[in-house]
């Protein structure tokens, strides 16, 4: 507790610092005018009641939530829904208030001719634009932080009322960064087999070029599931190159962490699994306890970190001593995870990243404002959000190489002309939406997951810096380009 | 940008405006045009005068002074202000504009309003503080500092928005319909402004519908109908009657007058010469009736008189050496080229003045002394109230 005390004041210092530092640098950085319509949108979110709504709002999620999750009776099960459920309401409150915000903050001003008196004034549009901006990421800043600091202490007080074995398993579970390793990649295998075995098929059945594309992908997910698949009766076998891992878990035990699939139901919902960790004679050999382990899950077991041996390689093998086939998936099927810090820092990166998507939502709110008016703005910001949303079915229709989907059965081709141009269209789209999307910083907390310097460096990088510019250059130039005197005024 | 460097030494005959060919046509989403505002209009204004955009409402005045401040493009033509595209940023640091509304933010208060436009000036905080300070005093509203501006009645605004053009001690001022919504005493004080602001050589564009403020203030006009220019030119030139004079005395003895008419009779028909006792305007007649009930002790919930043109915009302010205040006062022309108009307004109500210029002539005008019948002046203000309405609280 002590310790969990001694963070959360050192984090409120942190944070009280830098909020007094931070108008001060703005000025300095950008000049008076930039400082003063910064300081223009807090006092509105102020005045307006905004801050104090969403912070109700935020804190009554933090605290209600709890009350209303199921879970699976475990601390861990429990604090790991409580972090994704309290998270994902933050992102999803905050995200909406910003686009709302941001729309509002510039369209507002020009509907209602304020803008009229600010832009005669010697400070240069893209200066209106940039304090606006930073008005808005300091209040997000400010709100995160707030919501933020609640659930970290919520959690550290609820890991405080949990019997000792309990603490343990979720600071070595979730209230920790793991790092994480995991066997070469197979990709590269699997293109080889791909390959070789569509040619022994064309030779034996030509395809119409049609459906060249569609053979291939079928091949290759069968040359896939061999790969992954254990038979009955089988063994296989992953070596992982522990990398700095090692040397950071210093003595502590590694967490491997499996996720299987099965074809079959078993009765209990439950199969068999025999672990043996190490490869002699490089290392002693441990079979650990059979386990009994339902499918689709993710599962966590602890193998003594000693058994890497001299070049930094740890073995497992797995005997499948069911019926059935086990598939190890090769994304997620098979990880080692081993402690590489503390939460808190942890914690503060995850909400570092959340912040990024909160600045770039504010940046497509504030574009979308600079040449729309307040509710075209909102919801066209708000229908980019949910094109984000739903990359899943875009990413379908990439992946099927059409939109309307190819019926195997009937054999109904499934490109059109359409697809010819939507497809890449598509392509693109994802491969934007990625850029902010690659990052899961709540699914990384809530496994306990490490969320390193270098994902926020480079999730700063690519969300705020490559696409927020790109929105607030579009932004910019549109509020520049616009005339602010054609409004008659609102108010 | 620094003021020292906004400040350029300037010759007197300097062009601060300069329009040339102006057109601006609003257009709809489809491109197609939907009004010509302004139709290649030609002017210049040059330092130190104040001039007038005069026309009836929709003429094309408030999109001239938006073109001007660049918060609208031209669709043909060319301006510049001080030499500059309307789009050069550290121009505007020597502009100081009121819009026809006062669009202010409805959140801040009146201090937090000032301070806010004074940081986009780049102005120090105790400068920023100073000013606010003589501002709000100014324009009568250092008691309701810390209210809303939203709360405020639309005179109270306009009065604020008055105050924040002035942050800078700007070298051009441009009013939009500065005394829409203002009451008398508003808008005679503005006036007062205006002119303590030529008197110091500043430049000053009014935008306005209403003939008498054009008139009391402006040197030179120009008249917008349809968004052409119809008329331009100094008042005098344009009001003058050059085949006419006329004379203003005291009450004259009857004789006196009969000699006097019978001279000028044998000049010129009868029927030409006429004579008249002049009137004394509404404006000069509510500003002593205020002015009684003030003596009277009246309190008020809304904006009091300033009356007092802030010290640093009469170039007494800002720490100015006691040596470049009295070089200020011999430079500057002490008297201003008097406007066509033939009762000039005082800058503030001189009673005494008032008192021995109208007792002779008992009927019309309330003195001092009848001011304080409480009967009459209960009448006087009821008069009033019906004539302009009740002031808000």
């Amino acid at each position: 507790m002590n310790q969990a005390g001694g963070a959360i004041f050192r984090l409120l210092g942190q944070l009280a610092r830098r909020f007094a530092v931070f108008p001060w640098l703005v000025r300095v950085v950008f000049g008076q005018p930039v400082a003063a319509v910064m300081g223009l949108t807090w006092k509105a979110a102020f005045r307006f009641r905004l801050f104090l709504v969403v912070s109700v709002l935020l804190l009554a999620s933090v605290v209600a939530l709890p009350l209303l999750i199921k879970d699976d009776g475990t601390a861990r099960g429990f604090t790991q829904i409580l972090l994704t459920y309290t998270l994902t309401t933050i992102s999803a409150l905050l995200g909406l208030s910003t686009l709302w915000l941001a729309c509002g903050t510039l369209a507002r001003d020009i509907e209602e001719c304020q803008i009229q008196v600010v832009a005669v004034k010697p400070v240069a549009r893209w200066q209106i634009w940039l304090g606006k901006w930073l008005g808005l990421v300091s209040l997000n800043a400010a709100l995160l932080a707030l919501a933020g600091l609640c659930v970290f202490v919520l959690l550290q007080w609820r890991a405080t009322r949990l019997s000792p074995a309990e603490q343990e398993v979720l600071h070595r579970e979730v209230l920790v960064a793991r790092g994480s390793a995991r066997a070469p990649s197979l990709e590269a295998d699997i293109d080889h087999d791909t390959d070789q075995v569509l040619k022994e098929r064309l030779q034996k059945n030509p395809v119409s070029n049609a459906d060249l594309n569609e053979v291939r992908k079928q091949v290759r997910e069968q040359v896939k599931a061999v790969y992954q698949v254990v038979p009955p009766g089988y063994m296989r076998e992953w070596k992982i190159d522990m990398g700095s891992g090692r040397r950071l878990a210093a003595g502590r035990p590694f967490q491997v962490r499996i996720k299987f699939n099965s074809a079959d139901r078993s009765p209990s919902g439950t199969f068999n699994g025999l672990w043996a960790v190490g490869a002699p004679p490089k290392t002693p050999v441990q079979r650990l306890e059979p386990m009994r382990l339902a499918p689709d899950t993710f599962h966590e077991f602890e193998v003594p970190s000693s058994l890497v041996d001299d070049t930094g390689i740890l073995t497992l093998t797995f005997l499948n001593g069911n019926d059935t086939a086990l598939l190890f998936p090769l994304e997620d099927g098979m990880e080692v995870l081993y402690r590489e810090g503390g939460f808190a820092l942890n914690f503060a990166r995850g909400l570092g990243i959340i912040f990024c998507w909160m600045a770039l939502l504010a940046t497509i709110g504030l574009a979308a404002a600079s040449f729309l008016s307040f509710p075209v703005a909102a919801f066209f910001s708000m229908g980019m959000l949910t094109l984000a949303l739903s990359s899943g079915t875009l990413a379908n229709a990439v992946s099927e190489g059409t939109l309307g989907g190819y019926n195997a059965e009937k054999g109904t081709p499934g490109h059109t002309a359409v697809d010819t141009v939507a497809i890449p269209v598509f392509q693109g789209v994802l491969a934007v939406i990625n850029l902010a999307k690659q990052f899961s910083p709540i699914e990384s907390l809530s496994s306990g997951r490490s969320i390193t310097w270098g994902q926020l460096a480079l999730a700063f990088s690519q969300i705020v810096l490559l696409l927020g510019g790109v929105f607030a250059v579009i932004g910019v130039a549109a509020f520049s380009r616009r005339e602010l005197a054609t409004a008659q005024g609102t108010q | 940008m620094p003021e020292a460097a906004s400040r350029a030494p300037s010759t007197p005959a300097e062009t601060v405006v300069t329009v040339r060919g102006l057109t601006k046509v609003f257009k709809d989403f489809w491109g197609r045009a939907k009004a010509r505002a302004v139709d290649n209009v030609d002017f210049e204004v040059r330092r130190g005068e104040v001039f007038g955009l005069l026309g009836p409402n929709g003429s094309g005045k408030s999109t001239t002074v938006k073109l001007i401040l660049g918060l609208l493009n031209p669709t043909k033509g060319r301006i510049e202000v001080f030499g500059h595209s309307t789009r050069h940023v550290a121009t505007k640091a020597r502009i100081g504009y009121l819009p026809e509304e006062s669009y202010l933010y409805r959140y801040l208060n009146s201090h937090e309003t000032l301070d806010f436009f004074g940081n986009l000036f780049h102005l120090p905080k105790d400068q920023r503080e100073n000013r606010s300070e003589q501002l709000l005093e100014m324009v009568g509203l250092s008691q309701t500092r810390t209210r809303a501006v939203g709360e405020f009645s639309k005179g109270m605004q306009r009065r604020i928005g008055l105050a924040q053009a002035l942050i800078n001690d700007p070298d051009l001022v441009i009013l939009d319909e500065p005394t829409s919504g203002l009451d008398p005493i508003g808008c005679r004080e503005v006036k007062d402004l205006i002119l303590a602001l030529a008197r110091r050589g500043k430049t000053v564009i009014l935008s306005s519908h209403l003939l008498s403020d054009v008139e009391d203030v402006c040197d030179r006009v120009v008249i917008y109908y349809g968004g052409k220019i119809q008329a331009q030119g100094t008042l005098g030139d344009l009001l003058a009657k050059p085949d006419s004079v006329r004379i203003t005395s005291p009450i004259l003895p009857r004789e006196t007058m009969e000699r006097l008419l019978e001279i000028i009779r044998r000049d010129v028909a009868s029927d030409r010469v006429r004579v008249d006792t002049p009137t004394q305007n509404l404006e000069s007649y509510f500003l002593n009736v205020v002015q009684a009930a003030r003596q009277a002790a009246a309190e008020t919930s809304g904006a009091t008189s300033g009356a007092r043109v802030a010290p640093y915009l009469r170039g007494d302010g800002d720490g100015k050496a006691g040596g470049e205040k009295l070089l200020e006062r011999l430079t500057l022309p002490q008297e201003r080229p008097a406007p066509a108009a033939a009762a000039a307004p005082a800058e503030t109500v001189d009673r005494q003045k008032l008192e021995a210029l109208t007792h002779p002539t008992a009927p019309a005008p309330i003195t001092p002394a009848a001011a304080a019948k409480p009967q009459e002046l209960e009448q006087a203000n009821e008069k009033l109230s019906n004539l302009l309405g009740k002031p808000k609280e």
